[in-house]
């Protein structure tokens, strides 16, 4: 039995125990401890535009159908029928109306709704048996959306999404909000690799130290100018509410809408752009030039905005992605992965910016294919029984005191705490709401019954 | 005009074809990127949609615009020179492939062959990780360029919707 205590108090001080990325046990604690409550990203309402329109997608082991309704309204519903517990819905994406169950022909309407069960009258005595009105698939315990983006937790006391994302969501704005049109996601691609969830989310959370050596290749064949390490290393590693994130340092002493021209956003959407920001919010780019890149919302959403090259005429465009690090085992995880992009963008931005996000990310993306090669040797290395004798350094910006290196950046612009510098901060930042998580007992949930005598 | 029935095997097209899918894969697997590019057309597209799972009513199986791979000489150029560096760390040390060509039909067309294939690619790295495979089928549009046939387009069509390997960091 493992001391969840000890595991926690190490990771606390910021030494990782290694056994962490490859244990079954910690796995279960994740499950039951985490996952069980935390809010999850399940999809975004571009993905379902339409009435009838649904895709599927877990959390963990659980199926939800997440759908669009005749009234147009969002819905979340365990994929499971209310009478033997078959999916009703075994297709990933589509559009219906209602979903049956194969098994006995229960039919649910796209709003959950329990529409038809053949023989009510002859098998249950009608509504004496088995009361039928009202009945539904069980909705997510909790579900809400922030700017299109659903989220569901299996907590039904989980707080607002709103007070979650705190203010993390200051920086979410700049991914998903560049106008009022919001963003529309394409995909995702999905792909299986044997590594532990919790590595890609603690390196989008703050690891800008791997980018100029574990992306080396990129910059040597031209495709991004940027990851070299003196322009790395003056990027802000920020920390704020349930997220952390990383920025890169544009060249100084340009307004805003030069930045955006920098990394190739084209003049007809920065007047939107302009608009759809606080002054806060361009503040960070326009006084700092400060960029967005990687960023992690806990537990594991994570985004990337980068602006490679796209063509031998040296068209720089700008891409974002949203990614999922979907945990199957201690030791393997679907990566799903998303391209977004502005709704109100032109259609050849649109074009060029998906191009360049399949060169640099997705399962064929050049900097993603180096970042799993790391990330699945990790996780290789720790399943073994020397991996329980190694704590791993993950104390870099900090002082033997447990100070900062450097103090926080003074005048930063967004809300939350930001350094410059390399550091571990977004990495601890995440790896402390892990350990709150795995250190509070499960709360247990009453089982609902259906239909039983009353 | 366009011909919907398949060459004969002993048609010299379809012999041809055979052929360049063949020593295609032997470039492939012998890692010879550079001599894999010089088989490409200068305006190939080179497509891997993303398969989904759906109803069979639903009429579509692949995702509406999005691929795992969508792209033009630029991009495969760039992609074979990243595997010259030396910093390409998903590659090296290198996988072992095989990329296994069988089932291939070919059909003529105005603008040059339409040809179907089977591919089974496996692939193993390391020594203790198991190996993947990618079972996929394509279809290719090879043209006549001087003597020679080259790759214009090419579609793979992937039989899985969530893919078990840890990256395309091979070609198909």
């Amino acid at each position: 039995m493992i001391d969840v205590a000890a595991v926690v108090s190490q990771v606390r001080r910021g030494m990782i125990p290694a056994h962490v990325y490859g244990d079954p046990e910690i796995f279960a604690l994740e499950r039951d401890r985490l996952f069980s409550r935390s809010w999850v990203f399940l999809a975004h309402e571009s993905e379902i535009p339409d009435p009838g329109d649904y895709v599927v997608r877990r959390v963990l082991t659980d199926s939800f159908i997440v759908a669009r309704d005749e009234a147009g309204q969002v819905r979340v519903m365990f994929n499971m029928c209310l009478h033997r517990g078959m999916q009703v819905c075994r297709a990933e994406m589509g559009n219906a109306s209602h979903f049956r169950c194969p098994y006995h022909a229960w039919t649910y309407r796209n709003d959950g709704r329990l529409a038809g069960l053949p023989f009510h009258e002859d098998a249950y005595g009608g509504e004496d048996g088995f009361a039928r009105q009202g009945q539904r698939l069980l909705p997510a315990p909790s579900m809400d959306t922030y700017r299109g983006l659903i989220f569901v937790s299996l907590d039904p006391n989980a707080p607002p999404l709103a007070e979650y994302l705190g203010d993390f969501a200051f920086y979410l704005d700049f991914y998903v909000n560049q106008s009022p049109a919001g963003i529309e996601l394409r995909g995702p691609q999905r792909w299986r690799v044997k590594a532990n969830w919790k590595i890609g989310a603690e390196n989008f959370a703050g690891d800008s130290y791997h980018t100029p050596h574990t992306h080396a290749s990129v910059v040597e064949i031209g495709l991004f100018r940027e990851p070299k390490a003196n322009k790395r290393k003056e990027g802000a590693l920020y920390q704020a509410g349930p997220g952390a994130g990383t920025t890169y340092k544009l060249p100084p002493g340009e307004d805003f809408a030069s930045q955006l021209r920098y990394v190739g956003y084209p003049d007809a959407m920065i007047p939107a752009m302009t608009r759809a920001w606080s002054d806060r919010q361009r503040a960070l780019m326009e006084n700092s030039g400060f960029m967005i890149s990687a960023a992690t919302l806990f537990p594991n959403l994570s985004l990337v905005h980068n602006w490679p090259q796209i063509d031998d005429r040296g068209t720089v465009r700008p891409f974002i992605s949203l990614r999922q690090w979907q945990p199957i085992s201690a030791t393997e995880t679907e990566v799903l992965s998303w391209f977004a992009v502005d709704a109100a963008a032109p259609a050849e931005f649109k074009r060029d910016s998906c191009k360049a996000y399949l060169m640099c990310f997705g399962i064929s993306g050049m900097f993603e294919q180096d970042d799993v090669e790391n990330w699945v040797s990790i996780t290789d290395m720790a399943t073994g029984s020397m991996a329980r004798r190694l704590n791993l350094n993950s104390r870099m910006g900090l002082t033997s005191d447990g100070k900062p290196v450097k103090p926080p950046i003074a005048a930063f612009a967004g809300p939350g705490v930001a350094y410059q510098g390399f550091g571990e901060y977004g990495q601890r930042h995440w790896l402390s709401q892990w350990s709150d998580h795995l250190e509070r007992e499960p709360a247990s949930q009453a089982a609902t019954d259906l239909g039983a005598a009353r | 005009m366009s011909n919907p029935k398949p060459l004969p095997y002993s048609d010299p097209a379809h012999q041809a074809a055979h052929q360049f899918l063949v020593e295609e894969a032997a470039l492939l697997d012998a890692a010879d990127y550079p001599g894999w590019l010089d088989l490409l057309c200068e305006d190939i597209r080179y497509l891997m949609p993303v398969r989904v799972t759906t109803a069979r009513g639903a009429g579509f199986s692949a995702q509406p615009g999005m691929g795992h791979f969508d792209e033009d000489m630029y991009a495969l150029r760039k992609r074979v020179q990243r595997l010259a560096t030396d910093h390409a760390w998903t590659e090296d040390p290198p996988s072992r492939t095989r990329h296994f060509v069988t089932n291939i039909r070919t059909f003529r067309y105005d603008d040059g062959l339409r040809v179907e294939s089977a591919l089974l690619l496996f692939r193993s790295r390391g020594d203790t990780r198991e190996a993947d495979l990618i079972s996929a089928g394509r279809t290719d549009l090879l043209r006549q360029a001087g003597d020679a046939l080259k790759l214009a387009r090419r579609e793979i069509t992937v039989d899985e919707a969530v893919l078990r390997t840890q990256n395309l960091a091979v070609f198909l």
